[in-house]
């Protein structure tokens, strides 16, 4: 009677050693002629835990972690398998407090299942969501989605169920499924680990939108520095295919442009040319990719569909606050004690989030500045630590939720620097079609760079910029990278004097 | 001087839509962007990177304005106008926008306007100064790219300064929209983000053709024609049409004085758009090019000097000839050859004067070795010899069949049509022996490359015909209501023969039967199906036969007779439609009128005041036998060069030295004046009034920028010569020559320089049931009343391969030069092909151990020469090509005295050959340098005189 | 330096030649088979896709995911984004170009590998990757790689 292993295969816990122990763990295992089935699963995100390893028991799945190398024959000799006890050991997995205080609906099956598996996944509830869409007429599934108040997990938050029923109500002889998935915000990792840790799910949410508005046709564009969740899904779409029964779908990399992200760009990147944004109109719903109508979705999005079509819109509406509905995966990053994955409904606090979650910084220092929402998010003081988490109260404050990431930092933060590191990323990313995006980040890294050197007068000249890239450029690049600056200089102004 | 810029292109729609912008109330078509509806309103916004010939892009961000219940600030470029909107174009908001952003393209721009070649031309500067923009915040001290000094002046014609560019993309849109060459892009991103072309190479090397779009385009000076970086910029500027080849762009003169600095494509102008080519837009030059013979000269003998003489001495004497010759040897022993490259009223002239004052019908024109198998084959089956349908009809094509011709090379703006037209989506069939540009164009490849053998047109396209009727593909309802039943019948029994069928005929013409089937059936099957066809179809043994077939299989399959479809020659020059129509051939008087019609000559004998033959006269090579056999002496030729066009050049060259008076006619001492007697300065079209007609029959006005180096224009010389051969002829100015045309010539009855002037120009037939002109032709009924459908049975070429002659050698034209070069030879053009090479295979040139760049002899049985071999897999195994755009080459001396069955057009097309590798020019090859020195020579003596 | 598996170039162009939006797949290939995309192989991929010359130059030159030179024997990707400098990632970077002076070594930056609460990051090649790296960490990575050849 063999005993299940579970040990993360994903990128981070790749990162943190997981593959040497795993090898440790096999090699110790034969030595000691004990039978185990060592499985890489996706990772629960619990990072400062990680390489995490669980052992499936008759009480549960138990957890031991962070777990190196040299911990290995004393796992073993402790009697890892009959679980022992052990230092590193946590318990059973889901009593972790960090986990246990979660609300994990899309990410449910990630850290659970195995990511290779087709059996697993189906074993662990995947597949409903699609069996029922099938028996649904395309418009019916589309108002299910609608009532369920799923909001675009990208970042611009927009209705997906309308999204979908434009897709749905433009006659074409050929129609597309694209997911997003070039997560390319600097403290998000939702998508990765959902891609590496759960992808048939990914698959179910695009087959039921392909059923909704009548695409047979699906790409996942996912960026080149995910090079794991490529080989999963590469692996996964290699087992999926008899399953999706006629809902094809294929992997696209990107290569290194922050830009794609943008749906146009990303359209224009599958197709091959350089990622230069696109003029709206026309709408991606109506004149999409190879200009047929395209319903462009992140993995999140996505991924929640299969449970709102499992398990109904009212189930998934009853989470959330005003129009925020549902759960969103949260990511602690940056300077965090407990960083990781946190999966609640809208309307914790960030304060909440920041302690409770992430226990404060890792340095011991204490926090000063919290960007939220990636590269494009504003800067957010101690001041705001208590707004709560939903689209419209950050809207309110001038902040954004964006892709749920959020980058701690303590008090020894340089707000200048960071300022200057807004302009400067921009200045790297920007497609360069639009003029303020193409010249202004420049001009706004040599502005802050006078202004870092003692020209405080240039203060009104970079505010002046801020507000032309803010209402002249195209898109999100020139006209959000204004967001990290003025904040800075409104809650930080202190570090520009 | 420059016309209104709507800033993005116009939309075709029925559909209206009203919205008010600036308080002003304005009605447009629904999709006009908000920023063309502002145009048409009076109300200018600011741009840069829009322009109504391309797109709109939306990068500048300086049009954007504010629309009521919309959040931010809309691009009004790239912003649909919707009804009931409400617009404002100027707030202090938008104004403190736009001189923002204008300063950051300012800091980052030269600041030397004062000293900048477009200085009063840019739209930079003048947008700088609509905007306000008075200070740079920045300062100049930042990161920037004008300082750059890597100017790109490879091209002959323009250069690129990298640093004036603001990359507004509308050089590398131009380049994909309207070219179709995609020889530009953009390098790098963000602020990195630079113009490029090819691979980052100079633009000579890269994918560019040097059609200047680019330069259009450019709303600065970093794209910019030379001359006006030498001359500065214009004064004023005359409308006329290009000279090149049929397409006939309208082209704006720019000029200083007489002086031209530029030439540009009209926007106006139906047949381009806003479009041009390197030789139309460039290639000018030669209009003053120093060879320019401007003095009137004549020998006794061509071993003689030339002697410069008077205009009145010159006419008389050869009037005096040409006399002489007539009593001596009979009233037919003189002709004329009439000029495509001349204008209608001059073509017009000349064949009157042959009519009247030679008193014979020995008149023809080099349409005879290009399209003179269209005007049979289409008067035959449709009742008049010409294309069925306007340019831009190709828009409506959903298949474009092209055969035997390359317009990406000799109709380049035509080809970019076809282009366009290719990346929207229609389906592309190209029949020709060679990969053309036309087969791999970047996005608008061919979806077809029928490969055949040369001289197998007529199998290919009964074979095609086959397939139509056999798979039932035929439309009964446009062949039952348009056609006659009965030819169709025997028709339709004929190419349903097992023997014409494609797997019958599959080895014959080299093309594997499938692929024959499938175009036939994408043909067939599209909606609209267009054909246009060149000289690969027309110069063949076969050439009127191929031809018909062409007309059987659109009329089979209904697609003649409305928008997007139809039977189109392209014609080769500028003026061939208009010659041929003028009545230039030896059968036919104006309007294509026979000459034994009773009524017709009436018509013109009252006219004329002369008695007019009833039998047609001598063709071209029936002049030149007739010279070698002593009958025929004397030839008014006039902007024709016979020597190097026609074929078999050393069969020219005798006849021609057979004869006692030649007179030349043209702008240089051509090849054929090197054999004549009288020598008659001609003037080019920047020298006169006029008309052409293009390939579309479309009639435009050639207007004179600069007076007659010779003091003549050349409708004015062949009136001295009639006055001196004492038939009188008087005309001011050639309105009054088509004002006699039109009187004449039912399908011209209702064109004046009036209407040309008003409307721009006219499709004939232009006359009381179409005052305005005609687009389509045969919308009702066809003109000779029923389509006739005509059997085309295919007859092998005697040409054949054979163990001494084991090549297929066919000719076609390269982009840069234009038929015989006498223009572009005498232009920068020389630096994109200085020499005519023969293209051959990798295979057939190893085994003959032939590298790369060697000489090759080409022997045929008429004769041989030598070529530099250019390797290359455009051609197939078996098959060599060639250009003949220099007289050096002798290309002609190659081709046979083979020709068509009907019209004697020569098969240029099909040349068995051998080819070997040797080390120095053929025997003719330097007899001919030594001919040509000696002629320079006693010409050299006429100017010392 | 020249394409070296023109064979190969020639089987993927016609692997690819068919597929919608073939030109990004065509040069990931492509470089990961040679490293990077030798300047010669940009004809025949026009050729091959019915782009042009200029459309590939500047599709590559676009995505800094693509390179035209051959990179070292190793090419180290350290992450440069927000959550990797607010756990001192810049300090790191400083090291990093004086640590590979000398060596084999390619050092490019990358924004986001995705180990956010794990930082500093970094990839090594295209799959190696490295979390909570500290300059002795850094240090022992680099090491390792040389005493591999």
């Amino acid at each position: 009677m063999s005993t299940t292993l579970y040990l993360p295969g994903d990128a981070n816990a790749l990162a943190l050693g997981a593959d040497q122990v795993a090898e440790a763990i096999v090699n110790q295992a034969r030595q000691l002629g004990i039978e185990i089935r060592l499985v890489r699963n996706g990772s629960r995100g619990l990072f400062w835990l990680e390489p995490l390893l669980e052992v499936e028991t008759p009480k549960g799945r138990i957890a031991y972690g962070p777990v190196d190398v040299a911990d290995v024959p004393g796992l073993f000799k402790a009697g890892l398998v009959e679980c022992g006890d052990h230092p590193r050991c946590l318990g059973p997995t889901e009593a972790i407090p960090y986990l246990a205080r979660q609300k994990r609906v899309s990410m449910s099956r990630v850290g659970v299942v195995d990511p290779r598996s087709l059996e697993d996944y189906l074993a662990h509830g995947g597949g409903e969501g699609l069996m029922r869409a099938r028996s649904m007429a395309a418009d019916e599934i589309v108002k299910e989605v609608t009532d369920s108040g799923l909001r675009g997990r990208g970042s611009a938050a927009f209705p997906t169920g309308i999204k979908w029923n434009t897709v749905l109500n433009t006659a074409a002889d050929q129609k597309y499924i694209v997911c997003n998935a070039d997560e390319g915000d600097s403290g998000t990792f939702a998508d990765r680990l959902l891609m590496e840790g759960d992808p048939f799910a990914l698959f179910e949410g695009m087959a039921i939108a392909g059923l909704a508005v009548g695409a047979s046709q699906g790409y996942i564009y996912v960026r080149s520095e995910y090079p794991h969740a490529a080989a999963i899904l590469e692996h996964a779409l290699s087992r999926a295919s008899d399953w999706l029964d006629g809902f094809h779908i294929e992997l696209r990399k990107a290569a290194g442009s922050y830009v794609c992200g943008e749906e146009t760009a990303l359209l224009e990147s599958i197709e091959g040319r350089r990622g230069i944004v696109r003029n709206k109109p026309p709408l991606p719903a109506i004149d999409g990719l190879f200009g047929k109508p395209t319903v462009i979705n992140n993995v999140i999005s996505l991924i929640s569909v299969p449970d709102i079509l499992a398990k109904g819109a009212a189930f998934y509406h009853a989470y959330g606050v005003g129009r925020s509905r549902g759960t969103l995966p949260f990511q602690l990053a940056g300077n965090l004690k407990y960083g990781g994955l946190v999966e609640v409904p809208f309307g914790l606090t960030l304060r909440e989030l920041l302690y409770e979650f992430g226990g404060g910084s890792d340095s011991g220092r204490p926090l000063r500045a919290v960007q939220v929402g990636g590269p494009l998010g504003a800067y957010m003081p101690e001041s705001q630590f208590d707004t709560p988490l939903c689209y419209e109260a950050f809207t309110d404050v001038g902040a954004v939720l964006g892709h749920g990431g959020i980058v701690a930092f303590d008090d020894t933060v340089d707000m200048v620097g960071q300022a200057h590191y807004a302009m400067k990323f921009c200045a790297e990313e920007s497609c360069g079609k639009c003029t303020p995006c193409r010249i202004g980040s420049t001009r706004g890294m040599e502005v802050i760079e006078q202004i870092r050197d003692g020209d405080v007068t240039q203060i009104e000249l970079l505010r002046s910029l801020c507000d032309t890239m803010l209402d002249g450029s195209m898109c999100a690049m020139g006209g959000m990278t204004p967001y990290p600056v003025l904040s800075a200089l409104n809650h930080f102004a202190e570090d520009f004097q | 001087m420059k016309p209104i810029d709507y800033g993005t292109p116009a939309v075709n729609v029925e559909a209206e839509v009203t919205l008010e912008i600036d308080g002003v109330s304005v009605t447009v078509p629904e999709g006009t962007t908000v920023m063309r509806a502002a145009v048409s309103a009076g109300v200018m916004i600011p741009k840069l990177c829009a322009t109504d010939t391309l797109k709109p892009f939306g990068s500048c961000r300086l049009c954007l304005v504010e629309i009521e219940g919309r959040r931010g600030h809309p691009a009004s470029c790239t912003t649909p106008a919707e009804e009931g909107m409400q617009v404002t174009t100027q707030t202090p908001r938008l104004a403190e926008l736009r001189r923002n952003i204008m300063e950051l393209y300012i800091s980052d721009h030269p600041l030397d306007c004062l000293t900048c070649a477009a200085n009063g031309d840019c739209e930079l500067q003048t947008t700088a100064g609509v905007v306000g923009l008075r200070e740079v915040r920045y300062g100049f001290s930042g990161a920037n790219h004008f300082t750059e000094t890597v100017k790109d002046d490879s091209n002959p014609y323009f250069s690129f300064d990298p640093a004036k560019c603001i990359v507004c993309n509308r050089c590398v849109r131009a380049c994909e929209e309207l070219q179709g060459s995609f020889a530009l892009t953009i390098s790098g991103r963000g602020f990195d983000s630079r113009v490029t072309a090819g691979q980052g190479e100079s633009f000579m090397a890269s994918e560019c053709v040097s059609c200047g779009a680019c330069v259009n385009a450019c709303p600065t000076a970093t794209l910019i024609d030379k001359r006006v970086v030498e001359h500065g910029l214009a004064e004023h500027s005359i409308s006329t049409t290009c000279a090149y080849c049929g397409v006939g762009c309208g082209l704006e003169a720019e000029m200083q004085g007489d002086q031209v600095v530029r030439m540009t494509p009209s926007k106006s102008t139906q047949a381009n758009e806003g479009h041009a080519c390197v030789k139309g837009r460039f290639a000018w030059g030669y209009a003053t090019h120093p060879d320019r013979i401007t003095q009137p000269m004549i020998r006794a003998d061509i071993s003689d000097p030339w002697r410069q003489v008077s205009w009145e001495e010159a006419l008389d004497y050869a009037a005096s000839e040409f006399r002489r010759i007539q009593m001596e040897h009979g009233q037919n022993a003189i002709g004329a050859l009439v000029s495509s490259r001349c204008t209608n009223e001059e073509d017009y002239l000349v064949q009157k004067l042959v009519r009247t004052a030679f008193g014979n019908n020995n008149v023809d024109t080099c349409a005879r070795v290009c399209h003179s198998p269209t005007g049979y084959g289409l008067g035959q089956t449709f009742g008049t010899s010409a294309g069925t349908q306007t340019f831009k009809s190709v828009e409506q094509a959903d298949v474009i069949m092209v055969i035997g011709a390359n317009p990406a090379a000799a109709h380049p703006v035509f080809g970019s049509r076809i282009r366009q037209r290719v990346r929207q989506g229609a389906k592309l069939i190209v029949i020709d022996p060679r990969e053309t540009e036309m087969v791999d164009a970047p996005h608008a490849g061919a979806h077809h490359h029928l490969k055949l053998r040369p001289g197998t047109n007529v199998a290919l396209l009964t074979a095609l015909a086959h397939v139509v009727v056999v798979e039932a593909l035929l439309d009964e309802a446009f062949i039952e209501s348009r056609c006659e039943s009965e030819t169709f019948a025997y028709w339709q029994a004929f190419v349903s023969r097992q023997e014409n069928s494609p797997e019958a005929l599959s080895n014959e013409i080299g093309v594997s039967a499938i692929e024959l089937r499938e175009a036939a059936r994408a043909y067939a099957k599209a909606g609209n199906a267009a054909i246009y066809y060149g000289l690969g179809v027309t110069e063949h043994a076969q050439g009127s036969t191929a031809v018909i077939a062409i007309a059987n299989l659109a009329m089979a399959t209904g697609n003649v007779g409305r928008e997007g479809v139809g039977v189109n020659p392209l014609r080769g020059q500028n003026n061939v439609q208009g010659s041929c129509d003028m009545g230039s051939f030896p059968h036919e008087l104006p309007g294509y009128r026979h000459v034994s019609d009773k009524a017709t000559r009436t018509l013109f004998e009252r006219a004329w005041g002369v008695n007019l033959q009833s039998e047609p006269g001598l063709r071209i090579p029936n002049m030149l036998e007739a010279a070698l056999d002593g009958s025929f002496l004397g030839l008014y030729c006039q902007g024709e060069d016979p020597v190097q066009s026609d074929p078999n050049t050393q069969h020219v060259q005798a006849a021609l030295k057979s004869m006692e008076c030649v007179v030349v006619q043209d702008l240089f001492l051509n090849e054929t004046a090197k054999y004549a007697h009288i020598f008659l300065p001609g003037a080019s079209f920047l020298e006169k009034e006029g008309t052409f007609t293009n390939a579309e029959r479309r009639i435009s006005r050639v207007r004179q920028v600069m007076p007659p180096l010779s003091g003549k224009a050349d409708w004015e010389v062949t009136m001295g010569l009639a006055n001196a051969l004492g038939y009188k002829m008087h005309y001011n100015h050639p309105t009054e020559i088509m004002d006699e045309i039109a009187s004449l010539t039912p399908t011209f009855s209702r064109v004046s320089y009036e209407k040309l002037d008003r409307i721009g120009s006219i499709q004939w037939p232009c006359n009381e049931l179409a005052p305005e002109g005609t687009a389509t032709m045969h919308t009702e009924g066809f003109v000779r009343g029923k389509g006739r459908f005509m059997i085309t049975q295919y007859i092998p070429t005697d040409e054949k391969i054979t163990p001494r002659f084991p090549l297929l050698l066919t000719t076609g034209r390269v982009l840069s030069q234009y038929n015989v070069g006498a223009q572009t030879r005498r232009t920068e053009n020389n630096r994109f092909f200085p020499e005519d090479l023969l293209e051959i295979h990798p295979q057939d040139a190893e085994d003959r151990g032939i590298r790369e760049g060697d000489w090759v002899g080409i022997q045929s049985r008429s004769g041989d020469t030598v070529l530099r071999a250019a390797l290359t897999e455009r051609v197939q195994p078996g098959i060599c090509y060639t250009t003949f755009h220099f007289p050096e080459s002798g290309a002609n001396v190659i081709t046979t005295d083979n020709s068509d069955w009907a019209t004697n057009c020569p098969e240029y097309k099909v040349t068995a050959v051998q080819l070997v590798r040797v080390d120095q020019p053929s025997v003719w090859q330097q007899r001919n340098t030594d001919h040509d020195s000696e002629q320079r020579r006693l010409l050299s003596g006429a100017e010392t005189r | 330096m020249k394409y070296e598996n023109k064979p190969h170039l020639d089987e993927l162009i016609k692997t690819f030649r068919h597929k919608p939006g073939a030109l990004l797949p065509l040069l990931h290939e492509i470089q990961e088979a040679q490293g990077y995309i030798p300047t010669e192989a940009v004809p025949a991929i026009a050729q091959g896709l019915n782009l042009s010359r200029a459309e590939v130059h500047g599709v590559i030159s676009y995505y800094h995911h693509f390179r035209t030179t051959e990179p070292a024997r190793n090419v180290i990707r350290l992450c440069r984004a927000e959550a990797c400098q607010a756990r001192g990632g810049e300090a790191l970077a400083a090291h990093a170009e004086v640590a590979i002076e000398g060596r084999d070594l390619t050092l490019e930056p990358v924004y986001c590998l995705g180990l956010c609460a794990s930082g500093p990051a970094m990839q090594i090649d295209e799959t190696d990757l490295h979390a909570r790296l500290s300059v002795e960490k850094f240090d022992a990575l680099i090491a390792g790689l040389e005493g591999e050849v």
